[in-house]
């Protein structure tokens, strides 16, 4: 059986933990989506911590002698899990910034290509307005926007 | 049949870091192969290559980030795509790949025998033929290749290649990262391509550094080794059946 001193302990940890996770969350420091693996490892803690006799007896299902190894072992699954999580968002963000730098890269082609045909419009339609004397012409109204 | 018609062929060249050869290489290209639409594809470079791209005037894509190889290519893949090109070629920015074989890349995919070519150094055996650890390597990755996907391809790193309509938008899509030119293979052979080795000779680097060290050698290996199962396991049971010609290997 777990010690009760230790049951407080656990109850105030899981406690500050879920304190965190709103805190981050309420601070939009956190994306709820990716927060909920982290929230559903806090419910697990919280019921376990309050109910002992429940870990106890699914740490026996799995053949593990010791409880304090059984929570450990369950604790580190949980990590292995969100890690794993992690690991797969970092995977799917960097191919999303791929493809935002290789459009980024076309875009910024497809500007330099227009720039430099605006400015041979401009220079062609220039000469003949300025011989016939309308140089308060804009450049907004040169290029007709 | 189509080569009547007026075929829209882009040559796609990554440079990262090319500043010594790039002008060379396009210089060279420019007055070579003038029918020919080219894109470099600046992958972040921290050199001057960016700045000579814009002194000549070339047509380039700067890639704000370093992509990597993979991603650089992809990117004139998808600039290929979006522009509708019927070709692509990728061909490498430090002068390895000689243009006076563009022709002969081109012929299979004019004709609708192939739908990916790969310029090998291997079939004739002539021009720059690369350390022999490395012909090793590369041998027990084309052997890894024909294990998976059941073709046999002799130059699996080649970075030499020209694709027809259909692979450009499919690479534009999906285009492998890190070191792609193996696994991309097994991508083109997973969507029933017809891949062909055309003999190609290429030279020694003119300048600059290999992107792949004596140290980086072993890392090579495994992770292209990962990355050709990944790949070939992420396809699934969905074999190539086609049976494509192969080039003669006169």
């Amino acid at each position: 059986m777990i010690p009760s001193t230790l049951r407080v302990t656990l109850i105030i940890a899981v406690l500050c933990y879920f304190i965190i996770i709103l805190y981050f969350l309420k601070q939009r420091a956190l994306n709820l989506k990716y927060t909920l693996l982290w929230l559903l490892a806090g419910a697990v803690m919280g019921v376990l911590v309050v109910i002992p006799e429940l870990l106890v007896r699914i740490i026996h299902i799995f053949g593990i002698e010791d409880n304090m190894n059984g929570l450990f072992i369950m604790c580190i699954a949980f990590m292995l899990m969100i890690l794993m999580a992690l690991t797969s968002i970092a995977s799917r963000q960097n191919m999303k910034i791929r493809t935002l730098v290789q459009e980024i890269g076309i875009l910024d082609k497809r500007i330099r290509e227009l720039e430099t045909s605006i400015e041979e419009q401009q220079d062609k339609s220039k000469t003949p307005l300025q011989a016939t004397g309308y140089q308060t012409c804009s450049a907004v109204e040169q290029r007709g926007i | 049949m189509q080569s009547e018609k007026k075929i829209k062929v882009l040559i796609i060249i990554p440079a990262y870091n090319e500043s010594e050869n790039i002008e060379q290489v396009i210089d060279h290209l420019i007055s070579q192969a003038p029918q020919y639409d080219y894109l470099i594809v600046n992958d972040g470079s921290t050199d001057s290559t960016l700045n000579i791209c814009e002194k000549k005037a070339y047509r380039y894509i700067n890639l704000p980030i370093n992509l990597g190889i993979g991603g650089a290519v992809q990117a004139g893949y998808v600039y290929a795509a979006k522009y509708n090109y019927d070709i692509a070629i990728q061909m490498d920015g430090d002068g390895q790949h000689d243009i006076a074989y563009l022709a002969d890349m081109l012929k299979p995919l004019m004709d609708g025998t192939a739908d990916v070519v790969i310029g090998s150094r291997f079939i004739k055996k002539e021009g720059f033929q690369s350390s022999k650890t490395r012909r090793i390597g590369i041998s027990i990755l084309s052997f890894l290749i024909q294990l998976t996907t059941g073709r046999k391809i002799i130059d699996v790193t080649s970075g030499y290649r020209a694709v027809n309509k259909r692979f450009i938008g499919i690479y534009a899509k999906d285009y492998p990262t890190d070191y792609p030119e193996p696994e991309a293979i097994v991508t083109a052979v997973m969507h029933r391509g017809r891949v062909m080795e055309v003999p190609v000779q290429m030279r020694a680097r003119e300048g600059g550094k290999s992107s792949i060290t004596f140290r980086k050698s072993i890392y090579y290996m495994i992770k292209v080794t990962l990355a050709i199962l990944v790949c070939r396991l992420s396809y699934g049971f969905r074999r190539a059946k086609a049976v494509p010609e192969r080039a003669e290997r006169s």
